[in-house]
């Protein structure tokens, strides 16, 4: 196994605010790898410096073995790395076959010669439930979630970013998900998933990191880090002690 | 996934609804003062509204477009307009003195579309540099307050080339007598001259080629991609700094070719784009800020608005009539007749 995604003292601070505390991590190939942490730990500042969005302030990403601190998104996507938003973000007002569609354009190192089959493939590897030419305005959240994956997949990644994807859905859906999860797993993409439900969590991630006030307290197997009493303080904070 | 149609509503169903909507009822009631002033002065109520239409069309979609993608509402929008009509001038004048003493069927054929041709080019090259010089650069540093920002550069761009424009060229007009100089053409009871003829076709041929261009490439996906959500553009690999600049350069293109078209009817000179800035703005407003697909309907309307006002009030009420109808509208529909579509200003 080979690290597909190594993090060095990464560092994100929002004016006197530490939201990235020197964060060091690395990602094997093939695992899913999960992020937890209370509300406003700084998970999805975490992602942002690495996927592009922000410009860390300190520390070094690599990226299958290239240094990529401080690339944009856009270069990101196409050296492979994809992701979806704790928000779904489509472009409304284009059919759900035209999203991504555009990531199978843009998002792809190579040119790809027939974007419209690709994407049409990647919204069956996802059971994407509607008809393709619905406008992404009119889906709902399990739809929009699906849309968001078979998007990101679309530019054929090495390492997909899931963020909350699991978030708002019922007990049915949520295993539908895990299972289109571990399918992409299989076909060859690593996964690293912030999540907060438990289930999603142990069911699904062969490792875990802990992030408490930006920092990371623990790392490790699933069962380890779950069990690590740090970890139980850090969720349940000063109702542990009373 | 299935891949049947989705369930179609019954077409009367979405008419009437149409209809009773704000974009309908207008489109409605043009269309009827259209025909009824046809009925009552004659056929070159239509031609004049759709030649003029037509090319306002190109100007506003221009604006709107680079409102909705980058976020800047561009006065110096008319300053393309001028800048084709400049380059225009210059290009096809002197062919028109040489062809004057050397006849050639030929070359007084393809000379005016050379001159247009020629005028969107420059135009889309000013497109780029200016996001390539300005701003580029601004959004680097920091977009807080961009809308006022480039509000603002825009407006000095706008004096800056103006006042070049004059300092090299000098103010006098540079208008040319017409691009063909050939007999008007007699279709039913209406004498058209091949120039009008020449510049509808150009509009609505251009029109055709940018609606394929951004409904069915995928680089026109890409731009519509920017303009719904510029973060989700990045996240699917899409260059923004080559969109950003393909945008300016459509824009200012086309507004640059709506001026070379026309320069039979508004010679060249420095403050020229004032007049066609307004009227872009005034069909952005009236049907709605970034819409692209409802600057073009809208640059008919006031097309028509010109046309029924000069004719039937005064010419030197052109513009106040548009202005009054805008300020009457606005009450009733803030975000125009059909709906604003910018994306929010700060994301996220
Ligand atoms: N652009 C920003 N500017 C200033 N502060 C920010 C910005 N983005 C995030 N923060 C702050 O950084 C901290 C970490 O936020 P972040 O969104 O990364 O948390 P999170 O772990 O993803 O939380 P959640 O589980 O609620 O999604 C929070 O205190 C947040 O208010
Ligand atoms: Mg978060």
């Amino acid at each position: 196994m080979s690290a597909v995604l190594e993090t060095n003292e990464v560092l994100k601070v929002f004016g006197g605010l530490t939201a990235v505390d020197h964060v060091t991590l690395s990602v094997q190939e093939g695992e899913i790898f999960g992020i937890i942490g209370p509300n406003g730990a700084g998970k999805t500042t975490f992602l942002n410096s690495i996927a592009g969005t922000y410009v860390p302030d300190g520390g070094q990403v690599r990226f299958l073995g290239e240094d990529t601190t401080g690339f944009s998104s856009d270069a990101m996507c196409r050296r492979g790395m994809a992701r979806t938003f704790q928000i779904s973000k489509p472009f409304p007002k284009m059919t759900a076959l035209e999203n991504v569609m555009v990531a199978a354009t843009f998002g792809n190192k190579t040119i790809i010669k027939n974007p419209t089959a690709l994407a049409i493939e990647k919204l069956a590897f996802v059971e994407f439930p509607m008809p393709v030419h619905t406008p992404a305005e009119s889906l709902n959240t399990v739809q929009l979630k699906r849309l968001d994956l078979a998007r990101a997949l679309a530019s054929n990644p090495r390492l997909l970013l899931l963020d909350e994807l699991a978030a708002g859905l019922t007990t049915g859906e949520l295993g539908d998900l895990m299972d289109i999860i571990r399918k992409i797993r299989d076909s060859g993409v690593t996964i690293i998933m912030i999540e907060h439900i438990m289930r999603v969590i142990m069911g699904l991630c062969d490792r875990l990191a802990v992030i408490y006030y930006g920092a990371k307290i623990a790392e490790g197997p699933t069962i380890e880090v779950a069990q690590d009493p740090k970890v139980a303080e850090a969720y349940l904070g000063k109702k542990y002690d009373l | 996934m299935k891949e049947e149609k989705l369930l179609k509503e019954p077409f009367l169903v979405v008419f009437k609804r149409w209809m009773m909507s704000a974009g309908g009822i207008t489109i409605t009631l043009a269309v009827v003062a259209a025909i009824i002033a046809t009925i009552d002065s004659g056929p070159f109520i239509i031609v004049n509204t759709v030649v003029t239409g037509g090319m306002w069309a190109l100007l506003s979609l221009g604006l709107s477009l680079v409102f909705g993608v980058m976020n800047i509402p561009n006065f110096a929008h008319g300053e393309f307009f001028l800048i084709g009509s400049m380059t225009a001038y210059f290009v096809f004048n002197p062919m028109r003195l040489y062809l004057n003493d050397n006849p050639s069927a030929f070359l007084s054929a393809i000379a005016p579309f050379l001159g247009i041709f020629l005028a969107f080019l420059v135009g889309a090259l000013m497109g780029i540099i200016m996001e390539k010089l300005i701003f580029s650069p601004l959004r680097k540093r920091s977009r807080d307050q961009w809308v006022m920002n480039s509000f603002l550069l825009t407006v000095g761009i706008s004096v800056v080339i103006i006042n070049n424009i004059q300092l090299i060229w000098g103010a006098n007009f540079k208008g040319i007598p017409s691009y063909w100089n050939v007999d008007p053409l007699e279709f039913l009871g209406v004498r058209l001259s091949v120039d009008r003829l020449a510049a509808l076709l150009l509009s609505v041929i251009t029109l055709a080629i940018f609606w394929y261009f951004m409904r069915r490439t995928q680089t026109g996906r890409a731009v519509r991609a920017v303009a719904q959500d510029e973060t989700g553009a990045l996240l699917v690999g899409i260059n923004l700094n080559k969109i950003l600049s393909l945008t300016m350069a459509l824009s200012a293109g086309l507004a640059a070719m709506a001026g070379a078209s026309l320069l039979f009817m508004f010679p060249a000179y420095p403050t020229a784009g004032l007049k066609p800035l307004y009227v872009a703005w005034y069909v952005v407003i009236l049907v709605g800020l970034g819409n692209v697909s409802a600057a073009v309907i809208g640059g008919f309307i006031v097309a028509l608005l010109q046309t029924l006002t000069s004719y039937y009030i005064g010419t030197g009420w052109e513009d106040v009539i548009p202005t009054a109808v805008i300020i009457i509208m606005l009450i009733f529909k803030p975000s125009g007749l059909f709906g604003s579509v910018v994306k929010g200003v700060h994301e996220q």
